[in-house]
């Protein structure tokens, strides 16, 4: 119990775990998609609490980290331009590309800005009509209604010099695809609870049925994250696979309809690249031909761009649940950080940086300790 | 980054043809937009927002309850982005 006792709810938290393993006959493999609850699952340690009785595998839940390295080469691209302001979330500007990362072309002297929201990159191309503003639209389903509505707003107010670089990805057909691959030792799925906040959850209704697994849609938060791998157990131990709602306080069976239309009336589906895992059918996004004047690929001819992955990074295997990542032969050595081989190890809800952080938690915290007056 | 943050409802403009409002994250103030629970959501409600727009209506003590515990995991990563952003100085 070291890890749960800094959180609120441990309380609540360890008679769950009881009832887990008081539930489970034999051991179970869940994996979640949601980079959020791998951030929780490793910091709070609920994977060592559980050891023995259920093995949680991070699946590709960090949009950060399954962006391909194609599109971080094109974001540099088009940062390096003169001509273009490139705006982007927080978390993109120190994911590697072939040679370099974003922060490193605007120490260079590229304008790269990081935005909050889509909108303010929007009025950022309002306020510089001689430049091109470009948009890094990074995200899964619950990021692409904001996107989505920064192209419909820059259509209606007929702003010329803006567009965006388009890297939408969705959690079903990753999770189809999972389920698909040989060897696949995924037995059930937490699904993520803000990504079906916005889409609702009748997407994994069929899927649950086809490959006969059950599917929880599930918050973030420690407690959560055990009542959802409860609900998994229960429907595992009984042979049942359903849908089934653990974060009922924020997620509706179809999910935010307002939402939903304008994600559909911006993009359509295409089959994206995912990085360390491939090309996956309609996974992602890309604008409407009527959006056409604002895809920033179509705008600067950046379409043909392909890029291989580099061979020293493992992302692929820790993000489809082969490789834990302090197994990956570069983990905490050639890897950190600071010196990311991979995008797992830059965003904070990447697996791989998860446990460096856990790692070096655990180890400076008896140092700390002694050090404080 | 798919992490929503809930934060209250101060102000409502829906001057510039967009239902837009100001929402409060524990003492920060951001502009949200606030199209796609336009129809739920009044002055006062607490919304739960992602990357500057509110994609649902909570109750107030569950939003209380989730902002601690978003503080106390330090997952408030949107709201530091706010450390080094840009200023867009004219409405979307």
């Amino acid at each position: 119990m070291k890890y749960l006792t800094e959180y609120r709810d441990a309380a609540v938290a360890q008679p769950l775990i009881e009832h887990i393993k008081r539930a489970a006959t034999r051991p179970w493999t869940l994996m979640e998609v949601c980079g959020g609850q791998t951030h929780t699952i490793v910091r709070q340690g609920l994977h060592d609490l559980l050891d023995g009785t259920i093995e949680m595998i991070h699946g590709p839940g960090c949009p950060v980290c399954v962006t391909p390295l194609e599109q971080i080469d094109k974001a540099l691209r088009l940062a390096a331009r003169p001509d273009v302001i490139f705006t982007s979330f927080g978390d993109m500007l120190r994911v590697p590309g072939s040679d370099c990362d974003l922060q490193q072309i605007r120490a260079r002297g590229g304008s790269v800005r990081v935005v909050y929201s889509p909108l303010d990159a929007l009025g950022i191309a309002r306020c510089n009509p001689d430049r091109e503003v470009v948009f890094f639209a990074v995200g899964f389903e619950t990021t692409a209604p904001a996107n989505a509505m920064a192209a419909w707003r820059a259509r209606e107010l007929g702003v010329v010099n803006f567009s965006i670089l388009v890297s939408h990805v969705t959690v079903p057909p990753a999770i189809t695809a999972i389920m698909e691959a040989p060897g696949n030792r995924v037995q059930g799925f937490l699904a993520a609870g803000h990504v079906c906040t916005v889409m609702g959850w009748t997407e994994y209704e069929p899927i649950a049925t086809r490959y006969r697994v059950p599917i929880i849609v599930t918050g973030f938060e420690p407690v959560d994250i055990l009542e959802g791998i409860l609900l998994a157990v229960r429907q595992l131990e009984a042979g049942r696979h359903i849908v089934e709602n653990q974060y009922v306080r924020s997620v509706r069976r179809d999910g935010t309809p307002a939402a939903r239309a304008r994600v559909e009336q911006v993009f359509e589906l295409v089959d994206r690249n995912w990085r360390g895992i491939g090309e996956i059918p309609m996974s992602g996004f890309r604008l409407r031909p009527e959006f056409a004047a604002f895809d920033a690929e179509r705008k600067f001819g950046l379409e043909d761009i392909r890029v291989n992955e580099p061979p020293e990074c493992h992302a692929g295997e820790v993000l489809t649940g082969r490789l834990k990542p302090p197994q990956c032969p570069a983990f905490g050595t050639r890897c950190t950080p600071e010196r990311p081989l991979g995008a797992p190890m830059v965003s904070s809800e990447g697996a791989c940086a998860a446990y460096y952080h856990l790692a070096r938690y655990h180890r400076l915290e008896p140092a700390e300790a002694g050090a404080s007056p | 980054m798919c992490l929503g943050i809930p934060g209250k409802i101060v102000r409502r403009d829906d001057s510039s043809g967009l239902p837009m409002g100001t929402v409060d994250f524990g003492g920060v103030r951001r502009d949200v937009c606030l199209a796609y629970v336009d129809q739920d959501v009044a002055l006062g409600d607490y919304v739960i927002v992602h990357v500057g727009f509110a994609i649902a209506k909570v109750d107030e003590s569950e939003a209380r309850r989730t902002f601690a515990v978003l503080q106390e995991m330090s997952r408030l990563d949107e709201l530091e982005w706010l450390d080094e952003l840009a200023s867009p100085s004219a409405p979307p």
